[in-house]
């Protein structure tokens, strides 16, 4: 545990002035932006409407369908492109730690960023309503937002979205190539689109974090319980697999 | 008093149907330097990744401090400093930050990066990012990074390549120090036998994954075989007498022998016979030969067994 605190620290220290780390605000920074002028644009068709719920419903799409998993694939390949580029694995597998550690610093610290966007998502949806209730009184944004819902619906489709984050942190530090870690995840998002349609929708990984806040009951907790118990198997089958292989 | 620090036992490792490493037994004794010299390809990396367990040998062992690396692992791992040819660094960082990234991991104390910048003369520049470092500045903080846990025992693969000659002087000149400054034994390779003339007290020769001298410098140095190198009007017929005599010649270029010959005694025998023989010398001359070509002569040629 305490190597794991250590391991954490350590890969903390390595976001300064990195790309991934200003993500973890650009990502649901673009999204809000993104529904936020839907709603300014189209006051007068959204008014009377249930305003906060078009928000949120139209922010928490966007995000879980489209903008979670490219994000998670960049964040996990530009977080083991550090190492990769710095030729740094054969440095750190040679440290006096267990290997074990050093990967679940780099899982738990691309998880940490997701959760932090997760709750900048939200924290935008709320920043949004507040100023579209100035910019467009006739919106009716004043009233209060259902909190707790919106929160909910954020944390539901974090967790659905574990498997991918194991998967892509498995990938990208298995293999060295970033151009391969971004196929793998633009090519997973694309296939979504097909695979919402069809019957084995809701066993397809990419659709997890949208079917996590699925109207469907039975979608939803198969989405979030595969999404966690996926995350776990692929997690500690990726760390066993990294640790045993020839360090570069 | 001199005890084993690392030795390695059988140890070989192939790549598909390549034998990288083929039985090295290395024996390292603590306070020494020990070259490990090779040509390109001869299997020095290999060896030094199997040492630091970054990949697993096929057969044989490695054993530091007297324990089993396959089996003391990290305990092993905390007196050991390495530096694997290119220096393992994050370039957006600063060079005090580097250090700092594996000081969190290894959870040693903070005056230990202050120390290991000092040694390799990088507290100047300490706060600068990596990315503006030089060639030289980048491998002396890879060096900076191997020392940082205070190590026994100093693993560097290749530390000079690639510097112009100013920083392979100053990377030289901080290694040289080490032993005597802090007690630290030094492994170092290098396929350069001028540089492990002038840092090492023992050599390790390797070629295509096999051993083929391992030994103090004087040692290697007791190995040479002196030569005498004669001019003579007619070679071949001069070489048939010096073999029928039971010396071994050797055709050297323009003409020349060269016989395996010691001292005085045998330059002048050699050329009563010639002269006896009624053959003219008009160059005689006893030389050592350099280790540079002992070790090229050693490399040249393929080893037996060394390559499928
Ligand atoms: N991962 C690998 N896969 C396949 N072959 C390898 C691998 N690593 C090394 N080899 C081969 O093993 C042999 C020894 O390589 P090694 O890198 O140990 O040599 P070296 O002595 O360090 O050479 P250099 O002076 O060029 O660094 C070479 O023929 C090399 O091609
Ligand atoms: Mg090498």
């Amino acid at each position: 545990m305490k190597q794991l605190l250590a391991a954490l620290s350590s890969e903390s220290l390595k976001l300064k002035r990195t790309l991934a780390l200003w993500m973890v605000f650009i990502a649901p920074f673009i999204v809000i932006l993104l529904q936020f002028f839907i709603l300014y644009d189209r006051a007068k068709f959204f008014a009377g409407r249930d305003v906060w719920g078009v928000l949120m419903y139209g922010v928490t799409s966007i995000w879980a369908i489209f903008m979670l998993p490219l994000f998670i694939t960049l964040e996990t390949a530009l977080l083991s492109g550090l190492e990769h580029s710095g030729q740094s694995w054969k440095h750190l597998f040679a440290q006096p730690v267990p290997r074990w550690s050093v990967y679940a610093a780099k899982l738990l610290t691309v998880m940490g960023m997701i959760l932090v966007s997760t709750v900048v998502l939200v924290l935008g949806e709320m920043g949004a309503g507040k100023l579209l209730s100035v910019l467009r009184p006739e919106l009716r944004f004043h009233e209060s937002p259902n909190l707790t819902m919106m929160a909910r619906m954020a944390i539901m489709v974090y967790l659905a979205s574990w498997i991918l984050l194991a998967f892509h942190t498995w990938v990208s530090m298995r293999w060295k190539s970033f151009a391969l870690a971004a196929g793998v995840g633009v090519a997973g998002t694309f296939f979504a689109v097909f695979a919402s349609g069809a019957r084995i929708g809701k066993f397809y990984p990419w659709l997890f974090p949208v079917n996590a806040v699925s109207t469907s009951p039975e979608r939803m907790k198969l989405a979030i319980l595969l999404g966690i118990i996926g995350g776990a198997i692929i997690a500690v089958a990726g760390c066993w697999n990294v640790v045993r292989r020839d360090v570069e | 008093m001199n005890h084993t620090v690392l030795e390695t036992v059988g140890l070989t490792r192939s790549f598909g149907g390549l034998v990288a490493v083929n039985d090295i037994n290395l024996k390292v004794e603590a306070g020494s330097v020990f070259g490990f010299l090779g040509p390109n390809g001869a299997g020095k990396t290999t060896t030094i990744r199997m040492l630091l367990g970054l990949i697993k040998p096929d057969r044989g062992r490695v054993m530091l401090f007297g324990e089993d690396l396959s089996s003391h692992r990290l305990s092993i791992l905390g007196r050991v400093g390495a530096l694997v040819e290119t220096p393992s660094l994050y370039n957006h960082l600063t060079g005090f930050e580097n250090m700092e990234v594996t000081r969190r991991l290894l959870g040693c104390s903070k005056e230990n990066i202050g120390n290991a910048l000092e040694i390799v003369k990088l507290t100047d520049a300490a706060h600068r990012l990596v990315r503006e470092y030089s060639l030289g500045m980048r491998q002396r903080l890879g060096l900076a990074l191997a020392l940082l846990n205070r190590p026994e025992i100093l693993i560097l693969d290749e530390p000079t390549n690639g510097l112009d000659p100013a920083g392979i002087r100053e990377m030289r000149a901080l290694i040289k120090q080490l032993p005597d400054q802090s007690g630290i034994t030094v492994f170092l390779s290098s396929h350069l036998l001028s540089e492990v003339e002038q840092l090492a007290s023992h050599v390790g020769i390797i070629h295509q994954g096999k051993m083929l001298f391992q030994g103090s410098l004087a040692e290697l140095h007791a190995q040479q075989h002196e030569r005498l190198v004669l001019g003579v009007d007619r070679p071949s017929v001069a070489a048939e007498v010096l073999t029928k005599q039971g010396w071994r010649v050797h055709q050297e270029e323009n003409s020349r022998l060269a016989v395996d010959a010691h001292g005085q005694k045998d330059a002048a025998s050699i050329n009563a016979l010639l002269v006896r023989e009624g053959l003219e010398v008009f160059y005689l001359s006893q030389q050592q030969p350099t280790l540079e070509e002992t070790f090229f002569k050693m490399t040249a040629e393929p080893v037996a067994g060394g390559k499928p």
